[in-house]
């Protein structure tokens, strides 16, 4: 169905993105849900979180989530329109360009206060 | 079986059951109204806001506003519900063993609507103590 090459690319990180996004989700909702046991805990995990190490880890969701996205809005053209799927390799790139353009600002201001030592107190 | 089909009208045709090409669409329209919902999440609390200054006043501060709680909720629901239902996909792929399959599903599932529960209870049925 793919014959290998950016159509197999796009699937797999499409996959591994999507995994990655559900378990930063359920992490996530935990953390805010520990508001309900009081600023004490919550702000202690909140701190744990602002270690550098999971602000790394966070432009890693960033980049999975603007991928998966922009990869799903390419799926959904490759579903929808007659000539998609002949283009599917072109709106990959498409795909590329529109992440690059979504993902700097967000890697310039974490990846900053990361090089900044702005985390913690 | 997951529809792996790259086109609506082939999609229908292999669908296996209604419901199956019920979650086919699903998958589609919470995908759109993601991807808006999540870089505005994303650009209002990690580009706009400096991430190391977000605490329990900042989430209650933003949480007592009903536009954000819905906002929030839609978010929470669409994303667990399309997270479940990709990740169904991805263990009908991966896990063979049909028990180790249906029991893997069992905690997962459970585990999602767990959070889903706590996620909703924080968002809607606590009192974050902002005057």
């Amino acid at each position: 169905m793919y014959r290998g090459r950016e159509g197999q690319w796009a699937f797999y990180l499409h996959r591994i993105s999507g995994l990655g996004i559900l378990v930063f989700l359920m992490l996530h909702v935990a953390n805010i849900a520990s508001a309900m046991w009081g600023p004490e805990v919550s702000n202690a995990l909140m701190k744990f979180y602002h270690q550098p190490v999971f602000q790394i880890g966070l432009l890693l969701l960033i980049a999975g989530v603007l991928y998966h996205g922009f990869n799903g809005l390419r799926i959904i053209l490759m579903d929808f329109t007659a000539w998609g799927v002949r283009y599917q390799r072109q709106l990959w790139y498409g795909v590329w360009v529109l992440f690059v353009v979504f993902y700097l600002p967000f890697l310039l201001k974490i990846g900053g206060g990361i090089l900044g030592g702005s985390h913690g107190d | 079986m997951a529809i792996k089909s790259k086109r609506y009208e082939e999609a229908r045709l292999e669908a296996s059951t209604n419901l199956e090409l019920y979650w086919w669409v699903f998958m589609r329209i919470s995908g759109v109204v993601l991807v808006f919902l999540l870089i505005g999440h994303m650009w209002m609390n990690a580009v706009i806001t400096d991430l190391n200054s977000i605490d329990y006043e900042y989430v209650a501060k933003r949480l007592s506003q009903t536009t954000w709680k819905i906002y929030d909720l839609l978010i929470l629901a669409l994303g667990l519900l399309h997270g479940a239902n990709g990740l169904r996909y991805v263990l009908d792929d991966w896990i063979r063993n049909p028990s180790r399959r249906f029991w893997t599903k069992v905690v997962l599932y459970s585990l999602i609507g767990f959070l889903f529960f706590l996620g909703s209870l924080s968002l809607f049925n606590h009192d974050f103590g902002v005057k």
